[in-house]
């Protein structure tokens, strides 16, 4: 008998036990509706943080390292190394070898890199605003020109493009308590007002020989200025206030300087410690056309370690499959249930219909044809359960997105939950096999039924 | 022409065993109509069975058309039913689900003929048992008589050598019995198929030219028309 003909006796069989085969049909469209879910979800997650990583990180950037520890994560269960007076040890009590000044000279130096900019620490104790005397505590951070910022007020250069040495940005988190303490009226004073971070240059223990001279020099007063710490300002005009756009990843909550003046404040900070010009990392752009995966490899010889665009794509990706996997847990926990449905319904049809079967054995049907027409049903009913399940899914899923969107303010354009034709085609034929899968038993026994004994049966 | 040589069918193990067929043997030529008679338990459905090659007899050969069914194998006797053997049963097993035009042409589907010539033969078949006007109504909207029709247009629709009917009259009323029975003897000179109708209803098994009756498993006696005359 040909598989077209069984086909359409399984589907006409079906047909005559409506009740029966929606209900069981539904079973399989629960765990269907979640396996779609989970999947529209996860694409819709993806597509998300595609987005962000997109709009926030220059693709060409990668963040280098000296001691790979830092990226697998094995920090913490490092054992003891070798004393290295390049290396700093963290609050946890681990050494980590840092980037020297060298070392970021020598990746400036490559073919393949635009430019590099080292993590530099940029410590100021205090800041002031225009005229006003009031001291703030200040936070200062280099200005991330691969990252594209938003402002509220005043307006920054477009990606990639450094903001001038004496220039800063004050994020949108200070400006109420600026505007509380009196020093500007509203948001807009801000920009083109001067801003001011008082540096401290970390002391250094003078020996005994400086402090009797001073002593000898200058009497006590020479003395307390020696060891009294020196302090420098930096003064810069706010040219933006930065806000967080729905598309960051994180907003930046300090007073953003250009990387020279960083630099320039981090070493005065630094100068005549074991910090100075030392750096955890760097951000190295590739020359457009150089495959920053590439640069990294490269770098890996030369025995530095960096992270791309890419690498953190995947961080974010393995967060968002492990999500993901535990909502397809739970869909696949309901196909399970609804195998046994299927097993149950077919055995009850086998038994129902003893006479039909033994009536087409009887003409000559071979039992295997038989075992199919029962695994044909069973593949329609799996079908049926795939395409109802995957309906009520997209119909909620595209009601509900708008709401969710507002809800999590993913901004304008975000959808959580996309569909993607092709998984769910996989998802429905899988469907469909698991359900032969689950007929399997019940049309063996249809196939295995003796003719006679079936015919006899009144 | 089918030959039946010591035909021996028993059912059970060691004591509890049956004996339903005993050493049977004879012969039926093309185109006959046939009644095997005999009372309930005498072994008449077995006998049925065994020459259609729904059952497998225990020893001897059943030989129709110079093969001993025997010896194939089942996918063989799976095809030679579905190609030479046409079933009429008493309680008509119809598919009540399915329409009239489905129900003739599940044969033809298990024959593998194409779906272009199904049409034609359905339609001949059915032309044959005046069902034509109720083909795309379901099996179960028909009347009993109706329903008998239906079932021997499965019978003849892939043109069988041989048809067998279990008591095809038992469920039907006299009137309607009569019509069943004259469309069976018609289709029988009309097409030369060998019918051979289980039966223990004596007016009917009169009506054919041959009578095998049948006790406790074994022949009784062969009546057959040929004999009479000479």
């Amino acid at each position: 008998m040909k598989t077209i003909d069984i086909s359409r006796r399984a589907a006409r069989s079906l047909r005559s036990a409506k009740a029966r085969t929606l209900l069981t049909s539904l079973a399989i469209a629960v765990g269907a509706f979640t396996i779609t879910i989970s999947l529209a979800a996860g694409e819709g997650a993806r597509q998300y943080a595609d987005k962000l990583i997109g709009s926030n990180i220059n693709p060409q950037a990668l963040f280098v390292v000296k001691d790979e520890s830092i990226f697998n994560g094995s920090v913490q269960q490092a054992p003891i190394r070798e004393y290295n007076p390049d290396a700093t040890t963290t609050a946890a009590g681990v050494t980590i070898k840092r980037l020297t000044q060298a070392d970021i000279d020598t990746i400036s130096a490559r073919d393949d890199v635009e430019y590099i900019i080292p993590t530099y620490t940029p410590d100021a104790q205090f800041m002031q605003f225009g005229s006003s005397n009031t001291k703030f505590a200040a936070s200062v951070t280099t200005y991330d020109r691969s990252v594209l910022a938003e402002t509220s007020s005043g307006t920054l250069p477009s990606l990639g493009v450094e903001i001038k040495d004496d220039q800063a940005t004050v994020p949108g988190t200070f400006v109420d308590t600026l505007i509380e303490h009196g020093v500007v009226k509203n948001e807009a004073d801000l920009i083109g007002m001067s801003v001011s971070l008082t540096a401290t240059k970390a002391t250094a223990t003078p020996t005994s020989e400086a402090i009797t001279a001073a002593f000898a020099q200058g009497g006590q007063a020479a003395v307390e200025a020696l060891l009294r710490p020196e302090e420098k300002r930096f003064t810069f005009t706010v040219v933006g206030v930065t806000k967080k756009s729905s598309t960051a990843l994180s907003s930046v909550n300090a007073i953003q300087i250009s990387s020279n003046s960083a630099r320039e404040m981090t070493e005065f900070t630094t100068q005549g410690t074991a910090e100075y010009q030392k750096y955890l990392g760097a951000t190295v752009i590739a020359k457009q056309g150089v495959d920053p995966m590439a640069l990294k490899d490269s770098l890996k010889e030369s025995h530095f370690y960096a992270q791309t665009a890419k690498d953190l794509q995947g961080v974010v990706f393995t967060v968002v499959d492990t999500l993901q996997g535990i909502v397809l847990g739970f869909g696949v926990i309901a196909l399970i249930a609804s195998v046994f449905g299927i097993i149950n319904t077919q055995y009850i049809s086998v038994l129902e219909r003893t006479r039909e079967i033994g009536l087409m054995k009887a003409l000559g049907m071979r039992g295997r044809s038989v075992s199919r027409l029962f695994q044909f049903e069973a593949a329609w009913i799996g079908f049926l359960g795939g395409l109802i399940g995957v309906a009520i899914a997209v119909i909620a899923g595209l009601s509900l997105n708008p709401w969710i969107t507002e809800t999590l303010s993913l901004g304008e354009g975000n959808a959580i939950l996309i569909f993607v034709p092709i998984p769910i085609v996989i998802m429905v034929v899988a469907l469909i096999v698991i359900a032969m899968l689950a007929g399997w038993f019940p049309a063996r026994k249809a196939a295995k039924l003796d003719p006679i004994e079936a015919l006899r049966t009144e | 022409m089918i030959e039946i040589k010591s035909v021996t069918k028993t059912y059970g193990k060691k004591q509890g065993v049956f004996t339903a067929l005993d050493n049977v043997s004879f012969t039926i030529p093309d185109g006959a109509s046939v009644a095997i008679v005999g009372k309930s338990g005498s072994g008449k459905s077995t006998l049925m069975h065994v020459m259609s090659g729904l059952d497998r007899a225990d020893a001897g050969q059943v030989i129709i058309d110079g093969v001993d069914i025997l010896k194939l194998k089942n996918k063989a006797v799976d095809s030679f039913r579905s190609d030479k053997i046409g079933f009429i049963f008493q309680a008509f097993f119809v598919q009540a689900n399915e329409s009239t035009y489905d129900n003739v042409a599940l044969p033809l589907e298990i024959a593998n003929v194409s779906p272009r010539e199904r049409k034609s033969r359905v339609e001949e078949a059915l032309a044959k048992v005046e069902l034509s006007e109720k083909m795309k109504q379901k099996a179960r909207n028909l009347s009993g008589g109706q329903k008998q029709r239906l079932a021997i247009a499965r019978a003849i629709v892939n043109k069988p050598s041989i048809i067998f009917a279990d008591e095809p009259t038992g469920n039907l009323d006299s009137t309607t019995g009569e019509t069943i029975e004259n469309l069976l003897f018609g289709l029988n000179k009309q097409d030369g198929s060998t019918l051979i109708i289980v039966t223990h209803d004596k007016d009917l098994a009169d009506k054919c030219d041959i009578q095998i009756f049948i006790k406790d498993g074994r022949i009784e006696s062969i009546n057959s028309g040929e004999e009479v005359q000479s």
